[in-house]
């Protein structure tokens, strides 16, 4: 057996380069990607966002694999199987409930833990530590989105009759519509999780928050609206997590009308109500947060 | 105020609507480990949150290592450590990523942060304990770690807010000693605590607050300078004390020992003049030190 030996090297200065606010930035956005993802903590703490991620894989996995048996039969008969616009309706549960995870967790430990007196303290200001947040929850959430959306693509590509490269030239516009509509949907949730997430500190409450607020407001705005009465076509706008969904049926094809829709809205209303709750959320929480700085 | 001084700070004021936090300060903190020093609600943690940038003063200015924290508060911030007294650590996370972030979030590279981190945490004595969760430690542990993210960016000054604030007497010793191990290094410290004998331990200049006011700054060893003065002498004890207390002296007479003072270099003079007139005999005269707490606390500074 050798001997071990712990040296006390007392305290060593440094002078090598200092990367400054846009290290500290990059420093938030990949500490909050590790968050969300539960890198680095405890094993519970990982199983939720991790589980999520798979069956979202395995969700686009399983359209290729019906998309293939289907087709093995007849090939007409793939055109009744739900692809791009479908696979968003059928992981949106998925997402939601990944999205009602990150937004708390991106926001609430810091500040229920005291840490932004310690990350403020740093050459980080409050629009570059909340810049970093929205860039980790973008990436990840998006990322679900998008991820499956491209093994699906691939898988399309590959299992299609005319061949690969052809389907791939055939479907130019899905490089643009799966994420135009991935923004719809992380950018709509994405700001009202944040607004939940920055006033509430217990995460589970937040996310309990905003998956209420998501379904039962949404379905409360939509009954109303659906009584008829004077002003009941505005009310019907505040079903949120219809705006979305709208802008996915614009590109992907209808799928059921929601109450936008039936009472005679435009997409473009639902792009604006997206880009007004979007900015009603920058300015809320950056206000909050320049108040605890 | 020389260029050498780690802060400077020019009539600073600082109000919350109509609780004036700090008041007309004039103050210059030389290098070293300077002790902040004042009861509960003095303006400490509010003067630290100024030197941040965290704060904007009502009036006044400020300059911390040279930079104004008013208008440059991200170059002020990039060179300063900051220990917060309350709770500031995620108990999710373990000690060696903690304290790897917040060296990255000081601008550190990320592979030479988590070397620094593992080697701060050597030296606050956490090395066994660097891969456990912050959720799992003790107090004391924790006060270690919140001065590990503090130091590990080799800060030029390190604000240090109540760093033995909770800690059981070994750990405060403890936590003592590692800052006076600091001052060791040359990292430039200024300590904010309402226990004296924290600061009369770790520091070489204190700055004393009453309330918003500056009672005094000055180096710690001044302060001895205004302890009582023991004297014994032969014969006529009561006269020579009679003749001091004529020239506004406090003596208190026990037999042939009298204790003179709190007060300057004068009353040595004085005892020896005096004793010299009555012919009293001095046999022994010894300057006792007066601890901080006991000049803090006589009202209204008297003595500082």
């Amino acid at each position: 057996m050798t001997d071990q030996i712990i040296y006390d090297r007392g305290y060593r200065t440094y002078d090598g380069p200092r990367t400054g606010p846009k290290g500290a930035r990059r420093a938030v956005y990949r500490e909050g990607i590790r968050r969300v993802l539960g890198l680095g903590r405890k094993a519970r703490q990982k199983v939720f966002p991790w589980a999520l991620i798979s069956i979202a894989l395995i969700a686009a996995a399983i359209f290729v694999g019906v998309h293939w048996a289907i087709g093995n039969i007849e090939e007409s008969f793939r055109e009744g199987v739900p692809t791009y616009g479908g696979l968003f309706d059928f992981y949106s549960a998925i997402s939601l409930l990944f999205i009602a995870l990150a937004g708390p967790q991106l926001l609430a430990p810091d500040r229920s833990a005291g840490a932004l007196s310690v990350y403020f303290s740093r050459p980080l200001t409050v629009d570059g530590y909340l810049g970093a947040k929205v860039g980790s929850f973008a990436t990840v959430v998006g990322a679900i989105y998008i991820v499956p959306q491209i093994v699906l693509h691939l898988g399309l590509g590959l299992i299609a009759s005319e061949g690969f490269l052809p389907y791939m030239g055939d479907t130019l516009d899905i490089l643009w519509k799966v994420p135009v509509t991935t923004l719809a949907f992380v950018g709509l949730h994405g700001a009202i999780v944040f607004i939940l997430a920055s006033i509430i500190d217990r995460t589970g409450i937040a996310a309990a928050a905003f998956l209420g607020l998501i379904v039962a407001g949404s379905g409360v705005a939509a009954a109303i609206a659906a009584a008829n009465f004077t002003g009941s076509k505005w009310i019907g706008l505040l079903s949120i997590d219809q705006h979305p969904r709208i802008i996915r049926d614009y590109f992907f094809g209808d799928t059921v009308e929601y109450p936008a829709e039936a009472a005679g809205f435009e997409v473009w209303v639902s792009v604006v109500v997206i880009a007004v709750v979007m900015a009603a959320a920058l300015v809320f929480v950056r206000s909050r947060y320049r108040k605890l700085a | 105020m020389g260029q050498d001084n780690v802060v400077e700070i020019t009539g600073l004021t600082h109000d919350y609507g109509e609780v004036v936090a700090l008041r007309n300060l004039d103050l210059a903190i030389p290098p070293g480990v300077t002790g902040l020093v004042g009861a509960n609600g003095a303006g400490k943690t509010t003067m630290l949150r100024l030197l941040l940038g965290l704060l904007h003063p009502t009036a006044g200015s400020m300059r911390v290592m040279g930079h104004d924290p008013e208008t440059e508060p991200l170059d002020v911030r990039a060179r300063l450590g900051y220990m917060p007294e309350g709770q500031c650590l995620p108990n999710d996370q373990t000690a060696a990523d903690f304290v790897s972030y917040a060296a990255q979030l000081a601008g550190i590279p990320k592979r030479e942060a988590r070397r620094r981190s593992s080697e701060t945490l050597f030296l606050v004595g956490l090395e066994e304990e660097r891969f456990r969760h912050l959720g799992d430690f003790s107090t004391g542990m924790l006060q270690r770690v919140k001065l590990a993210q503090a130091i590990v960016h080799d800060p030029d000054l390190l604000l240090l807010d109540e760093p033995a604030s909770g800690l059981d007497p070994a750990g405060r010793a403890q936590m003592l000693r590692l800052i006076q191990r600091l001052g060791q290094f040359s990292i430039n410290v200024i300590v904010s605590s309402h226990v004296l004998t924290d600061i009369e331990e770790t520091c070489s200049w204190v700055v004393m607050l009453d309330a918003g006011d500056l009672l005094r700054s000055g180096p710690l060893e001044g302060f001895e300078r205004h302890g009582t003065v023991q004297v014994e002498v032969l014969t006529d004890a009561a006269r020579l004390a009679e003749r001091l207390t004529n020239r506004g002296f406090d003596v208190t007479v026990d037999n042939r020992r009298l204790v003179v003072g709190p007060g300057g270099d004068a009353i040595e003079a004085a005892v020896v003049e005096e004793a010299a007139a009555v012919e009293s005999g001095l046999i022994r005269m010894v300057r006792g030190s007066a601890s901080l707490e006991d000049l803090f606390l006589r009202p209204g500074g008297e003595g500082l």
